[in-house]
């Protein structure tokens, strides 16, 4: 058994075009942890996901090497945290993609599939090594109904 | 020339040769920043050795170790100390106190920043300090390029001021057995004269375009600067040891310790209280963050680079050195204090002031029969500690704190780039020596 047998084979993507605050509305409305980013021939680009969300609302001094490491200090309200989350809306999701996230291949064993996704704690893109092409995407849900259903 | 501990050396090749090419190897490489400088020192050192330069005894005999332990012990009680969050609430106080006004906030970032380097070292300060700063200039939309190089400057001259400010000073009073109180009575006041003269321009150039709305002062003035900290218990058992510690080194010559027994001393009984209530597991783990505190990098780097230059020491080259300057400088003990002065500031400001300082110290030290004893020596000592620290301010690379101070303006999206920095500092630490030789001048001839 491999990676495909857990993966869903026709996941939600953004295009590295599209408004950021269309991804955001994606992953609000469904509860996702992540999304795919693909071009229009479905080559594999990266991952947009919540992460990106909560590193536009937290001060860029506190997320940087070497940064703050805590800020009990700052009192902020929602509404600051939106607004600054506003700033960034109009903005392509290339900006906010993660390019460095973990990806299987197609036949990674089913196993070490699930021990990466543990470790990794998004869902994991299945990508094909030769094209570069999204196959599908492996999220703690697929792999939990698989496993019961079997 | 210390003949007992010279060796053969390998090859049957000339002492002075040898140790000669190898020291100029090793400037070079620290210069060129290829390889790790700790890497560069240690590989040096090792060669001195294994060449034949120096015995094992004698290379660990040339090794600074009150410099060693200073830094050390220096390090862990910071390393313990900023867990407590004091340094955050300092900043954050500091700025309130101005009702965070743009240009209230740099002048007191500049006092604390100048204030801190003066009694930890100037690399911790702005690693402290330069987050608080990237965090308030957000919050009040403002360029934090200002800031960050008043902190540079500030770090820099606060860190002239004492004896555990900067590493220059460190070297030269245990080399020369300065006390605190020797730094603080003959550096301290040209400082803070340097320090307060140079918000002068910096008003002129940013202060006066320093602006911002009343709604964001506002957002920094809900900060509550209390919640910084952190560890109530641990803020008190810092304070009460460095307390312990800066008396310590104000009265060591009364009680006849020198700085690094009581820099160690008081990183001994800050690891006591923090570690005290924990369980023995809990206690390794807690040890080992705090020993990860000490920047080792560095303190190899020191004992490499101290090892090279015994080398150096041991086959005459910084003898020889001397004379030449003596004879350069016709004799004159202020001709030479001035030469130093200058020739420090503007190295400095150009290659590392360790590495410098740690060759001018022996060098300085070989005068000592032309110019009438050691008691001879002090305004150059002074001029060695006012060039070697206040030059670091010439360029983005003249001192470690620099660097530190321009990642983070590269990461706020900010950058400090050399040459742009360089029109505006090295002009600045030019006037802060043409100060500095009005002084040493004044005070010492």
């Amino acid at each position: 058994m491999t990676a495909t047998s857990i993966m869903d084979p026709n996941p939600t993507v953004v295009k590295p075009t599209d408004l950021i605050k269309t991804a955001i509305g994606y992953i609000m409305d469904n509860r996702y942890r992540n999304l795919p980013v693909v071009d229009d021939e479905g080559h594999y680009l990266g991952s947009f996901g919540v992460t990106c969300l909560l590193k536009n609302v937290l001060p860029k001094a506190v997320l940087m090497k070497q940064g703050l490491t805590s800020v009990p200090f700052l009192q902020q309200t929602l509404a600051d945290l939106h607004n600054r989350l506003r700033e960034l809306e109009d903005h392509p999701v290339s900006m906010c993609m993660n390019t460095e996230a973990m990806t299987v291949s197609p036949d990674t064993p089913l196993v070490e599939s699930l021990l990466i996704l543990y470790h990794n704690k998004d869902s994991l893109p299945v990508v094909d090594t030769d094209s570069g092409k999204l196959l599908g995407v492996i999220s703690y849900w697929d792999a939990g109904e698989k496993i019961l259903s079997a | 020339m210390h003949e007992a501990h010279q060796a053969s050396v390998i090859f049957g090749l000339d002492p002075l040769w040898y140790a000669g090419v190898l020291f100029i190897l090793t400037y070079t490489l620290i210069v060129a920043e290829r390889l790790n400088r700790a890497i560069v020192a240690v590989s040096a050192a090792s060669l001195m050795v294994v060449g034949g330069v120096l015995t094992q005894e004698a290379a660990v005999q040339g090794i600074d170790f009150n410099t060693i332990g200073l830094l050390t012990g220096m390090m862990v009680i910071v390393g313990v100390t900023r867990k407590s969050g004091v340094f955050q609430f300092v900043a954050i106080w500091s700025t309130k106190k101005v009702n965070a006004d743009p240009w209230g906030i740099l002048v007191m970032l500049v006092l604390v920043t100048a204030l801190l380097s003066a009694l930890l070292d100037n690399v911790t300060t702005v690693l402290l300090i330069a987050p608080v700063t990237l965090l308030i200039t957000d919050e009040l939309k403002i360029n934090a390029y200002p800031y960050l190089f008043a902190e540079i400057f500030a770090s820099n001259i606060g860190g002239t001021a004492t004896l555990i400010g900067d590493p220059p000073n460190i070297m030269i009073g245990s080399a020369v057995g300065l006390s605190f109180n020797d730094f603080v009575i003959n550096l301290a006041p040209i400082a803070i004269v340097i320090l307060l003269l140079f918000l002068v321009p910096l008003y002129f150039i940013w202060g006066r375009g320093l602006e911002t709305s009343n709604e964001r002062r506002q957002k920094v003035m809900n900060y509550r600067e209390a919640d910084a900290i952190t560890d109530h218990r641990l803020l008190k058992q810092s304070l009460f040891v460095i307390t312990i510690v800066i008396i310590g080194f104000i009265m060591s010559h009364t009680i006849g310790a020198e700085p690094a027994t009581i820099a160690l001393f008081g990183a001994a009984i800050l690891l006591v209280l923090d570690n005290l209530p924990r369980n023995i597991d809990e206690q390794s783990e807690n040890v080992h963050k705090s020993f990860c505190e000490v920047e080792w990098v560095t303190i190899f780097f020191f004992m490499g680079l101290f090892i090279v230059v015994y080398g150096i020491e041991t086959v005459g080259i910084l003898e020889m050195l001397a004379e030449h300057v003596i004879s350069l400088t016709g004799g004159d003990l202020k001709v030479t204090a001035m030469a130093i002065l200058w020739v420090s500031a503007v190295a400095s400001a150009i290659v590392d002031n360790i590495p410098f300082v740690a060759t001018m110290i022996p060098l300085i030290e070989s005068m000592a029969t032309d110019f009438g004893g050691s008691e001879q020596l002090m305004p150059l000592w002074w001029s060695l500690a006012l060039g070697s620290c206040l030059g670091g301010n010439g360029s983005l690379i003249g001192a470690s704190a620099n660097l530190i101070v321009a990642g983070f303006a590269e990461r706020s999206g900010q950058p400090i780039r050399f040459l742009p920095f360089m029109l505006m500092a090295f002009p600045l630490m030019i006037a802060s020596i043409l100060i500095s030789t009005v002084y040493v001048y004044w005070r010492y001839f």
